[in-house]
């Protein structure tokens, strides 16, 4: 298609620049007129109607459902990250966030919404993209079949932080990702070092268990992303910052600077130390 | 071959023709110092609205920069996040609202009295009132960045990030300010409509008119169509952010996608408002450095009329990723790559008639070529985007932010920069240099293809639009410092052609006299030109007559045709025919006022108090702005003339008083009616789309508004209609007392009527903040009752004009345009009544 | 001579093709929208709303053909050659006549177009 369209337009271009050149009288006003039915009308309608067929057939296949019994996960797209939940057909939902994992050469589908304002959901190397509106449920299927990490990013815009709202999709082997899976859905490992011990209880004592869910612990909360594996994710923050404690720390002291006008308070006050071992907690959280 | 008259066969004698001339000048005459500001000529207003256009141009384009800026480099902080998303929507909404529509409107009323061979347009004071509308209005809206206040929810304005998730004024602003912009917008139609089809001159059958009047005669006549569904649209989204009814919140049953609807009912049709006039531009430049005339002139008009229809079948391809099923997106998709056969039919007219010619190098043709190079591609990767498959990748990324400033610079900036240098003459007499709108075009045109050729790729790389920034590494980075770099030479460019023309030109000699040996009539002008516009009106034979009439401009120079003086001392001008432009009427109009400041000002007041939520100053205003306009219309419209016929020469008499379908006013009220309907059915449009996707809408059992009190209502609107129509007929029979008691009955059903609508979801006890079927009841109620109150003011003031002998039984052109405006009212009211107690039966 | 008077002429033919495009055009997808959303619901079939559109088609056509067909007589009457461009009111009508035959061909391909989602689409996805 983008092959034609050059074609196209140097042609059309090489008879502009030759009509301007061409001598009065060696064209008749009759050859003018056939060159406007036939480069103005009807070459163009044989291949506008070709594209048109083109560009038909495939849409079908395209918005088909995944077949019954394939992988469905839901993705909730939220000012400015993403709620994931794997609906499994043996146990409960896994509830995650900001990262997906997919088998590869399976079919999938995912039922796109969400729960304030319009996001769109885009993976460009697996496939289009799919708005996620408020009040509506949206479906997309595709099948992946490289194995890789590929980035996705919200392609709607949905306020202040549009920009840093993204995600990483892993497609690995079946075994890969059942493995992967087994580990999302357990609760979360008990801190190890007396460091991430101290970050555990500043997080609770913080009040962080408010919004963020670290399963196996009190953390209960619902607001914001699910943080009991957050350590194994590619990144943190939505596809923005590195997976490590001092991203971690940059985070949690300057939450509005690393993502404005975002909905997560900084806690910039809380001790250094504390800050710190947060950090190192929830790196560990893998 | 002509039947027509020609002019006179001897000059009339030296010193008439000075007495003439010393005659239609004072009727003319420009006020001056501070008064220069009430001027109304369009050739006066025209310009002032082109050069207001191209300070919002400059104000969008300095935006760009920044935002260009910003994207220079990864992770950027020249522009915080939320300044970024402030620029890029008051640049997306300055550049479609402030300068592409209004650019067209204003060229159009500048130069259609020229082309057209009349003095004026007919309705000058309304060019004016639209054009204080736009200038209020865009400062307004471009002012509010500079308080951080400005609209942060991109030009399209999406709910609910626009009804919920933004506090603050920014997106009232956007809501209030643009409504009362589209208003200004839909004034100039009016004026470009009657315009093209009544003011021509006698003689310039359909089949001669020159193109730009096609091209504008469609484009304004798409404005009608186009313009009102977002404005019901603002109205709905206004009414939820102001009063809660949930027209867009799903927690109340609403739905986000009738916005993003009405607003591409409105969006995407508006390109194509944005492109036909400036191709307009191209098909009066064409031909004349062609030295022939147009080669496929059907096939233009062709082009014209169906991209106008075809243009409002293309909305939802802004929305193929929003789920809808795919019969429906191989619908738009279908319609979208059938407006491509139109839009390449004028190409290849252009590309014809060059080859048919002696083609003239010009830095007109400069411009005109880098448009169709630009243009062409911009096309054709919209065809690419048609196709849904790959639409679901490009849609909402750089390669659409390409797409879409190929399509727009090279199809309406470009030629916009052609018809500066080619038109320039015309405005003051004096061309713009040759040396600087080369080195400008080159500049300008290298710039533009560094900057956007390259978003195509980031595009499909995979770089969302609307980004403030973007990470490093991810492909990006040199391509956007490459768009970056272009941006900058595209604006040296363009701050060139800006010197161009604002340079003082005080030592250069005025031009020759049609300097291109251009053919159309928009060149007979003297250089400079007079305020009378044409020494005379022609008769016209040919669509080219400075090329084809001989001894044309001498004709019109010694005064051998129509209306060559100005015997009463009034300002004057010929209605014609619309199919064989007969002469049917000497047209007064009216001289300069500042009246439609003040209407202007205090319009603007409803507007931008009712932004800050200060409602009663808001209506304050608004009666304010009711009361200057009634006196306007009392003082300065359907005046009672002098004497029944004028001479206007070569032994034509022609009446100064038409009422009815044969008068201008007539056509004006239709045609602003048949926007106004669009509105209401725009709303009508909103109840049935919910219908559409909600289960429960309307709600079983449904909550009201009952059928008693909307069927006495339907009935009592009904009588109020007849009353009006049966009072035109006793007005027109002399029936005085008959006229009195039946307008003032047909005023009190009405008013009786409006309360019997109101009624209906108020004994039901319908609250709109509670759902969206009792909102969307209550909008329609309103709206119609709000047209019913209007119609009222007009029943009683045709009342008042008969009193006063303003009217009289043949001079009547008050009651029959309300009769007119009576039938849509009922219309209106009658759909209302079948849809709110009618419809929940059948569902 | 009468049948070019001005006062049996009007702008109203010229968007009469492309009227019968918009009204085919509307009844498509309003047909399809209701049929999906109100009827056979997501994942439906399409069968009868396919039927309806061929029908649509068919209709629309036949009022374009009988308009382009009024716009050729126009064109050709008397005899005289594009492009139309005297100024009399025969070249008038011929004008006319030749803007509403092209606009019915345009119209005719576009109503094609939409007709054509009925080989493509069978149920609502």
């Amino acid at each position: 298609m983008t092959g034609g369209a050059i074609v196209i337009w140097i042609a059309v271009i090489a008879l502009a620049i030759h009509a301007f050149r061409a001598r009065p009288g060696s064209h008749s006003g009759r050859h003018a007129n056939y060159l406007i039915l036939g480069g103005g009308a009807i070459v163009p309608t044989i291949v506008l109607t070709a594209l048109l067929i083109y560009g038909l057939a495939p849409i079908p296949a395209l918005l088909a459902p995944a077949p019954e019994g394939s992988l469905k996960i839901a993705v909730s797209g939220e000012q400015w990250w993403w709620r994931v939940r794997y609906e499994t057909s043996d146990a409960d939902a896994v509830v995650l966030a900001n990262e997906i994992h997919l088998p590869v050469g399976e079919p999938v589908e995912f039922r796109l919404e969400s729960p304030d304002v319009i996001h769109s959901f885009w993976i460009p190397a697996l496939g289009g993209k799919v708005d996620m509106i408020p009040g509506r449920v949206n479906r997309l299927s595709l099948t992946p079949t490289k194995i890789g990490v590929f980035r996705g990013a919200c392609a709607e815009y949905c306020g202040t932080s549009h920009a840093l709202m993204s995600f990483y999709v892993r497609v690995e082997e079946k075994a890969a990702f059942d493995r992967w899976l087994m580990r999302q859905r357990a609760t979360a490992l008990p801190p190890s070092t007396p460091l991430a011990k101290r970050g555990q209880a500043s997080f609770l004592a913080n009040g962080c268990g408010a919004c963020h869910a670290i399963r196996g612990t009190p953390a209960d909360g619902v607001v914001g992303p699910d943080l009991t594996h957050v350590g194994s994710r590619l990144s943190i923050g939505a596809g923005i910052l590195p997976n490590k404690p001092k991203a971690f720390v940059h985070w949690i002291a300057r939450t509005d600077q690393a993502k404005p006008g975002v909905l997560m308070p900084a806690f910039g006050m809380l001790p250094k130390a504390d800050i710190e071992a947060l950090a190192v907690y929830l790196e560990g959280l893998r | 071959m002509s039947i027509d008259p020609g002019p006179l066969t001897a000059a009339p004698p030296e010193e008439v023709q000075r007495a003439q001339t010393e005659r239609l000048l004072e009727a003319w005459k420009q006020p001056t110092g501070w008064r220069y500001w009430s001027a109304v000529n369009n050739s006066v207003v025209g310009l002032w609205y082109v050069a207001m256009t191209f300070f919002f141009l400059l104000f969008g384009g300095v935006l760009a920069l920044l935002m260009r800026l910003q994207l220079a480099r990864p992770n950027n902080d020249f522009l915080s996040a939320d300044l970024y998303n402030q620029a890029f929507t008051v640049h997306g909404s300055v550049m479609m609202f402030l300068f592409a529509i209004p650019i067209f409107e204003a060229i159009a009323v500048m130069f259609l009295p020229q082309m057209l061979g009349a003095r004026e347009l007919p309705f000058p004071r309304l060019s004016a009132f639209g054009f204080w509308c736009f200038l209020l209005g865009g400062i307004f809206l471009c002012g509010s960045i500079f308080f951080d206040a400005a609209p942060r929810g991109g030009w399209f304005m999406y709910p609910p990030l626009t009804s919920k998730y933004q506090s603050g004024i920014g997106a009232d602003i956007w809501l209030l300010g643009f409504s009362f912009i589209e208003i200004a917008a839909i004034a100039a139609a009016v004026e470009i409509i009657i315009g093209a089809l009544k003011t021509r001159p006698p003689g310039m059958r359909i089949n001669l008119i020159p193109l730009y009047i096609w091209y504008v005669l469609v484009a304004a006549a798409m404005i009608l169509f186009a313009f009102p569904p977002l404005i019901a649209g603002s109205l709905l989204l206004e009414v939820e952010r102001a009063f809660h009814w949930p027209f867009f919140d799903p927690a109340g049953g609403g739905d986000p996608l009738l916005w993003q609807h009405l607003f591409w009912l409105f969006g995407h049709p508006e390109v194509y408002i944005i492109f036909l006039p400036s191709v307009a531009l191209m098909a009066m430049i064409v031909p004349t450095f062609a030295q022939r005339p147009i080669v496929g002139y059907g096939w233009i008009v062709l082009a014209a009329v169906g991209i106008g229809f075809l243009s409002f079948g293309l909305w939802v391809h802004h929305m193929f990723t929003t789920g809808l099923p795919g019969i429906s997106l191989g619908l738009f998709s279908a319609a979208s790559e059938a407006v491509a056969i139109p839009t390449g039919v004028q190409i290849f007219c252009f590309i014809a008639t060059l080859a048919a010619g002696r083609t003239v190098r010009s830095v007109p043709m400069l411009y005109a070529f880098g448009s169709l190079v630009i243009f062409v591609l911009g096309g054709l990767t919209g065809v690419m985007v048609a196709v849904a498959p790959f639409n679901f990748q490009a849609h909402d990324t750089f390669f659409v932010v390409a797409h879409l400033h190929y399509v727009l610079i090279g199809g309406a900036l470009f030629p916009i920069l052609a018809g500066c240098y080619y038109f320039f003459p015309l405005i003051n007499g004096k061309k713009l240099s040759d040396k600087l709108g080369k080195i400008a075009f080159w500049l300008a045109f290298t710039g533009f293809n560094v900057a956007f050729l390259p978003m195509h790729l980031t595009g499909l790389r995979g770089m969302p639009r609307r980004v403030f920034t973007y990470q490093a590494g991810l492909g990006f980075d040199a391509l956007n410092l490459v768009s970056t770099v272009g941006a900058f030479i595209l604006a040296a460019g363009l701050a060139i052609v800006f010197w161009d023309m604002v340079r003082p030109k005080k030592k250069q000699s005025y031009s020759e006299r049609n300097p291109w040996n251009a053919g159309t009539l928009e060149w007979t002008q003297e250089m400079p030109g007079k305020p009378w516009g044409m020494r005379s009106i022609p008769e016209i034979d040919s669509r080219y007559p400075l090329w084809e009439q001989p001894n044309f401009l001498r004709d019109v120079d010694e005064g051998r045709f129509y209306l060559a003086d100005a015997e009463e001392g009034k300002r004057e001008s010929i209605l014609t025919s619309v199919i064989d432009a007969r002469p049917e009427q000497c047209l007064r109009l009216p001289g300069p006022t500042f009246i439609t400041l003040w209407a202007a000002l205090t319009m603007g007041g409803f507007f931008i108090f009712g932004t800050f939520s200060l409602w009663w100053p808001s209506l304050l205003s608004l009666l304010a702005s009711l009361a200057i306009i009634i006196y306007w219309l009392w003082t300065e419209t359907a005046l009672i003339p002098e004497k029944a016929e004028k001479d206007v020469g070569l032994g034509l008499k022609l009446p100064l008083y038409l009422s009815g379908p044969e008068s201008a006013g007539w056509w004006a009220m239709f045609i602003t009616m048949l926007a106004v309907l669009t509105a209401f059915i725009s709303l009508v449009f909103g109840y049935f789309f919910f219908w559409t996707v909600r289960a429960d809408f309307p709600p079983d059992p449904v909550p009201g508004p009952g059928h008693f009190w909307p069927l006495v209502a339907a009935l009592l609107l009904l009588g109020a209609w007849a009353q009006t129509v049966l009072a035109r007929r006793w007005n027109r029979n002399d029936h005085a007392s008959a006229f009195y008691t039946g307008l003032l009955l047909g005023s009190i059903l009405a008013i009786a009527g409006g309360a019997a609508l109101l009624a209906g979801p108020w004994v039901t006890e319908l609250d709109p903040t509670s759902h969206v079927y009792p909102a969307t009841v209550w909008i329609l109620v309103t709206w119609t009752t709000f047209q019913i109150l209007i119609g009222v003011i007009m029943q009683l003031y045709c009342i008042a004009r008969r009193v006063a002998g303003r009217m009289t039984a043949r001079y009547d052109i008050d009651i029959r345009n309300v009769a007119l405006y009576w039938h849509f009212t009922a219309f209106t009211a009658v759909v209302t009544v079948a849809v709110i107690a009618g419809f929940p039966l059948v569902a | 001579m009468s049948e070019t008077a001005e006062k049996d002429q009007s702008l109203w033919l010229l968007t009469a093709s492309p009227t019968f495009w918009a009204a085919h055009f509307l009844l498509c997808y309003i047909t399809a929208a209701i049929w999906c959303a109100k009827v056979v619901g997501l994942g439906g079939s399409l069968a009868s709303a396919r039927v309806a559109i061929a029908v649509y088609t068919v209709l629309a056509l036949a009022g374009i053909g009988i308009v382009g067909r009024v716009g050729y007589r126009r064109h050709s009457h008397g005899n005289a050659t594009l492009p139309h461009d005297d100024d009399t009111p025969e070249d008038r009508h011929r004008f006319l006549g030749f803007a509403t035959l092209l606009l019915s061909a345009l119209s005719a391909v576009a109503v094609i177009y939409a007709g054509l989602v009925i080989f493509f689409f069978r149920s609502c996805y």
